[in-house]
């Protein structure tokens, strides 16, 4: 009697996990419930929010101005920055009309949001933010920071969304070298939190340490061209058939306050 | 003294653990800490008896796994197995002295962290996340504590 008392709630547990790891036909009641306890979201960030707020209250009006002329200095770099992106669009536009090619860049549009928490669960890596469904965000979206891409939305609330950062084991990103296009697929690695590699790239492909690593279309998961990582390691073993690439991430989270969400196209 | 319904006290303590569980952490503090929802839930496996145990283990474990964004069934199927060690030693434990009952507290601790690391290996492979090995023994040390102040919350 006793075993059968365990048996159905053990049955169904490992039921949960096989349908949820290989299939999304869970993803709706996972976002039900999800929505049903988002309140405690909202009562773990209270403390930090209100730190946020009583901060800003009392920023002096010397560092608000000084704040205020460090931005301007910036937006005016940015804009120069931009010009010749501007320009580099129309070059690309220019060619594309040329070669008759149908392929054209997009103009991305999309959310800021402000980071709530990093890592609510031991083994996975996520970041809350506290945007969610109320102001469009999805499933899917793609997250960056200001150095490159950070992860992706995997569960929004009507107020938070979280994000399964690119470093995680589970999260697969395709990728290409900025400096010769080869391509492979990066993975988070289990065994460090803070490294990422590279998969399916053959020996004697020309990758060499500092090598940028940028996402790539393949597949239409990710947006093209956002960087990724930097090269830290290469390796190959004569008995495998693809080289062992490591990479650090471009954007680190301990020092990310905003991060730009895309919307999806 | 009032002492409180065994649902509505563990609909506080769930909120509560809930609450714990995704608190903002530093990373090591976070890996190390103990298995909150474990901790309060084994109080009221032995000092609410009620049927239906696993199946409430079940439902309280999916609800962990959704708040931390866990593969579904994770949490559940560890805190379904470390409750059915709390079941089969709640004699000896509701009687037992403090110390022991840390002892025990550690051993289901360790079940709910081995199917937890079983699970995670079988899906994402290996991690050399060593703070977790930590989170048992922090569950058996905050023990009397936690024993402490739920004691207090369920005769207000």
């Amino acid at each position: 009697m006793n075993f059968l008392k365990a048996f159905i709630p053990i049955t169904i547990a490992i039921f949960l996990i096989l349908f949820d790891y290989k299939f999304a036909y869970l993803d709706s009641l996972r976002q039900g419930v999800s929505t049903l306890i988002s309140p405690i979201y909202m009562v773990v960030n209270l403390p930090k929010k209100l730190y946020i707020w009583v901060d800003e209250q009392g920023t002096s009006k010397d560092q608000l101005l000084s704040d205020n002329q460090n931005l301007n200095n910036e937006l005016l770099k940015l804009n120069a920055r931009l010009q010749q992106t501007d320009a580099l669009v129309l070059e690309n536009k220019k060619l594309n009309a040329l070669l008759n090619s149908s392929y054209t860049l997009k103009q991305s549009e999309f959310t800021i949001a402000r980071i709530e928490s990093i890592t609510q669960s031991r083994l996975k890596k996520q970041i809350m933010i506290d945007k969610g469904s109320n102001s469009s965000l999805q499933v899917g979206q793609v997250v960056l920071g200001s150095k490159g891409i950070i992860g992706q939305i995997t569960q929004t609330t009507p107020t938070t969304s979280s994000i399964l950062m690119a470093s995680d084991p589970t999260q697969h990103v395709p990728v290409k070298n900025s400096r010769n296009g080869i391509k492979g697929i990066s993975q988070g690695m289990a065994e460090n939190q803070y490294r990422l590699f590279v998969k399916f790239i053959e020996p004697g492909a020309d990758i060499k340490i500092g090598d940028i690593f940028l996402s790539s279309a393949l597949g239409g998961k990710f947006p093209d061209g956002y960087p990724l990582g930097r090269v830290t390691h290469v390796e190959y073993h004569k008995n495998e058939d693809f080289q062992h690439i490591e990479l650090e991430p471009m954007q680190k989270t301990h020092d990310l306050e905003f991060v730009i969400v895309l919307d999806n196209q | 003294m009032n002492t409180q319904r065994p649902y509505i006290f563990l609909f506080k303590i769930t909120l509560f653990s809930l609450i714990l569980s995704v608190l903002p952490l530093n990373e090591v503090v976070l890996d190390a800490a103990p298995f909150w929802l474990l901790l309060l839930y084994t109080y009221w496996l032995i000092y609410f008896p009620v049927k239906g145990s696993l199946l409430t283990a079940l439902i309280l474990g999916v609800l962990l796994d959704i708040l931390q964004g866990d593969v579904l069934g994770q949490n559940a199927l560890a805190l379904i197995l470390a409750s059915m060690f709390i079941n089969n030693v709640k004699q000896s434990f509701y009687v037992s002295n403090i110390s022991t009952q840390q002892v025990y507290v550690f051993f289901s601790g360790g079940i709910y962290l081995a199917v937890f690391l079983s699970t995670h290996l079988l899906m994402n492979g290996l991690t050399n996340n060593y703070y977790l090995l930590l989170a048992p023994l922090t569950g058996a040390l905050i023990w009397p504590i936690v024993r402490f102040s739920l004691a207090k919350c369920r005769h207000q």
